[in-house]
């Protein structure tokens, strides 16, 4: 490789690097009057109880929201907000991540056991969603699917039913959002959502229509924390005063009135007028996505080239050890190691790894398996007389290495290794799971806020779309480089 | 100056060398030949430990030369070589090329190495080729940009495993003529060759090797006109 390139090689490092600690800093700008800080974690894809109004910001707003601000105001704590994935919260909370949970969360044994809760702040009741006309009772489900969230009391709920209605299937789906989609592609035939989210929903889509479940478990939100917190017995007084006061009622008042009814004309398929003005929202995705891709791109490159020298090396532990590595990481699910990275680091080794570093780690790693392959089979198609020729002038080995073998190497491999950036940067759209504001969470949070399901994956999918075709344009420019030697 | 006693080389379980022991002096001109598959190159190869011996030994200037990689380096950087197939390195230009060890290896310093690069090219005909590519020479002019290479470690030895094999026949000369000059200049030099013209002309020394044994050890004029033992008058029946 010439000088040139290695400087350019050296400056793109230094940015790099500078890219991966902004993350760190907007966390410590969450600042605030007080001296301590609460973080909260939330599910912000949950309106009206969290969301983002997108077509205005990035912050997270909504019932649960004002209540937790209000309680670690009277506290003397300042609040930081954590999203996530609602299946992701009670881990979080279990590794220590956030110091509470308020996702309209409802407290049950199941639950308990790994938890504790605060009293109930808010009583909600379940609700029936359907598109059908002729579902107007819990009878009337009989050889229904009905849908719920994953992991959720209407999880609960809906097995209820199934119990007291004949032939009742129960399809379990992440988000909320998912369960109206699948309603309106007829996958399922209605769906258990909480009656303040559920208005929300009827509001918006005059296909939907709902009732009340009669006798649904009114338990209640409530916030949770992790066992035997200090805080508990501190909330509990919090929320016991705000129920006298009447601070909480006006505070749903303010999320849950019915807001005027959307007009009856049928809504186009298809519509971006809808979610234009939080298309800037997704937008500002790129930036982590990219921080995130080239970080991961660099980190996975430099770790694979180590393990392909382990490979190709004499020292036969480190060959085995190269060897199993890639076949772990080759052997599972991405999203796996993804979400095992990120909740056992914290329960493990104590340092509570952000999400975004615990992703670039697990697309690193990932991504090592299969460079070092990729970089093995580089090396070893390299001229055997290269290797005969540098020894037979006295270089060293690690010279030999570096600068004859490995830039010859690259030129040949540079199209596989383009190819495995490109699968990285679209793989990427996975850490949404925990809660990256990437790209593609952006997108979900959108679809959330707007009840726009198709419209804001199709902008985050040109998006993505544009950013493989920019990586692959620069591919090309480097092997049109790379083979001026030719 | 090289003292090659009792070299035994198998791959696996065909044996190459038989147990060859020669003695190459400082400033001579050897060039070994025999029939393909008698062991020559592997014999040269030996020398500098491109390949490890089975067995004998290898004493260069008075210094057993060993599989150690710190003392082997030390060696091989004054043991110049020059393949068959050339092996420039494609992505470094021709005076990248030639710079590279001496800057690294010698440690050098960027200047004196480019300027006596350049000697280098002048020498062997490639003034104007400096900044090219390999991929862009003709094989004579590869062949001369790595002797240029080899001569640039300024070595004791230079080695030429058959260095004209792989070329077409008429870029054959204008190698074999960077040769002659190096042979008038006083290095020495340990040639595997096919071109008996060449070892007639410019050796000082003919070593016969066949089936892995070194059979004949003789002068150019001594070998060419009246070869002692069968096989290698009937090798020269069939060459020349």
């Amino acid at each position: 490789m010439k000088k040139s390139s290695w400087l350019l090689l050296t400056i793109l490092m230094v940015t790099i690097s500078s890219m991966l600690f902004t993350p760190f800093q907007q966390h410590a700008a969450a600042q605030g009057k007080h001296a301590k800080t609460l973080v909260m974690g939330t599910s912000a894809d949950y309106a009206p109880y969290e969301f983002v109004d997108t077509k205005k910001s990035s912050d997270v707003i909504g019932f649960d929201v004002d209540i937790a601000r209000k309680i670690a105001d009277r506290l003397g704590y300042n609040l930081e907000i954590k999203d996530m994935d609602f299946n992701g919260l009670i881990p979080a909370l279990d590794a220590n991540r956030v110091d509470f949970v308020m996702a309209g969360m409802t407290p049950n044994a199941e639950r308990k056991k790994k938890i504790d809760f605060s009293s109930v702040y808010y009583k909600a009741s379940q609700m029936i969603v359907t598109n059908q006309k002729s579902i107007k009772k819990v009878k009337d489900l009989q050889g229904k699917t009905i849908g719920v969230q994953l992991g959720s009391i209407q999880e609960k709920e809906a097995k209820k039913i199934a119990s007291q209605v004949n032939d009742v299937a129960i399809d379990k789906q992440n988000k909320v959002t998912d369960l109206v989609e699948q309603l309106k592609s007829g996958r399922m035939d209605a769906a258990v959502i909480e009656d303040g989210v559920a208005v929300e929903y009827l509001n918006k889509n005059p296909d939907l229509s709902g009732f009340k479940i009669p006798h649904s478990d009114a338990t209640g939100t409530a916030i949770a924390l992790p066992k035997n917190s200090a805080l508990t017995e501190k909330f509990n007084e919090q929320i016991a005063t705000m129920k006298k006061n009447g601070d909480i009622e006006k505070i749903a008042k303010k999320w849950f009135e019915p807001k005027k009814k959307a007009s009856d004309e049928k809504r186009a398929i298809i519509d971006f007028s809808e979610i234009f003005p939080s298309v800037p929202f997704i937008l500002k995705g790129i930036v982590t996505t990219l921080q995130f891709v080239v970080v991961s791109i660099i980190f996975g490159f430099l770790l694979g080239t180590l393990l392909a020298l382990c490979k190709i090396g004499g020292v036969k532990p480190l060959r085995w050890f190269a060897d199993a590595y890639t076949s772990i990481f080759r052997g599972t699910p991405l999203i796996l190691q993804l979400i095992v990275i990120y909740n056992a680091t914290p329960q493990v080794t104590g340092y509570k790894i952000s999400a975004f570093v615990a992703g670039v780690l697990t697309f690193g790693l990932n991504s090592a398996a299969y460079v070092s392959e990729i970089i093995r089979g580089g090396i070893n198609a390299v001229d055997k007389g290269q290797r005969e020729a540098s020894m037979a002038l006295g270089i060293p080995k690690s010279a030999m290495m570096r600068q004859i073998i490995l830039p010859q190497a690259l030129k040949n491999i540079l199209p596989s290794l383009m190819n495995e950036f490109i699968t990285l940067t679209k793989e990427s759209a996975i850490v949404a799971v925990i809660g990256t504001m990437d790209i593609m969470r952006r997108a979900q949070i959108v679809s959330a806020d707007s009840y726009r399901y198709l419209e804001p994956l199709l902008v985050a999918g040109v998006i993505y779309y544009v950013m493989v075709m920019i990586l692959t344009v620069l591919g090309r420019m480097l092997e049109r480089r790379m083979s001026r030697s030719d | 100056m090289i003292d090659i006693e009792k070299l035994h080389k198998s791959f696996g379980k065909n044996d190459v060398l038989k147990g060859i022991s020669a003695h190459i002096e400082q400033g001579e001109v050897v060039a070994v030949i025999g029939p393909s598959g008698s062991g020559k190159s592997t014999f040269l190869r030996c020398i500098n430990f491109l390949e490890v011996p089975t067995s004998g030994r290898i004493v260069y200037q008075g210094e057993e030369v060993t599989a150690h990689a710190a003392k082997l380096q030390a060696v091989r950087k004054r043991i110049g070589m020059v393949f068959q197939h050339f092996h420039l390195f494609p992505h470094m230009t021709v005076l990248e090329n030639i710079t590279y060890a001496p800057i690294t290896v010698n440690k050098v310093g960027k200047a004196t190495a480019v300027q006596k690069a350049r000697e280098l090219l002048q020498k062997v005909g490639l003034a104007d080729k400096e900044n090219e590519y390999p991929n862009r020479l003709s094989g004579g002019q590869k062949q001369r940009v790595a002797i240029a290479r080899a001569l640039a470690m300024e070595p004791e030895v230079i080695l030429f495993d058959e260095p004209t094999s792989a070329l077409d026949p008429e870029m054959v000369k204008e190698v074999l003529e960077v040769m002659k000059s190096l042979a008038h200049s006083g290095i020495t030099m340990v040639i595997v060759t096919h071109e008996m013209g060449f070892a007639k002309e410019v050796a000082d020394r003919v070593l016969f090797l066949d089936g892995g044994l070194l059979v004949e050890d003789a002068s150019p004029a001594q070998f060419f006109a009246a070869p002692k033992s069968e096989r290698a008058q009937a090798f020269l029946e069939k060459v020349l």
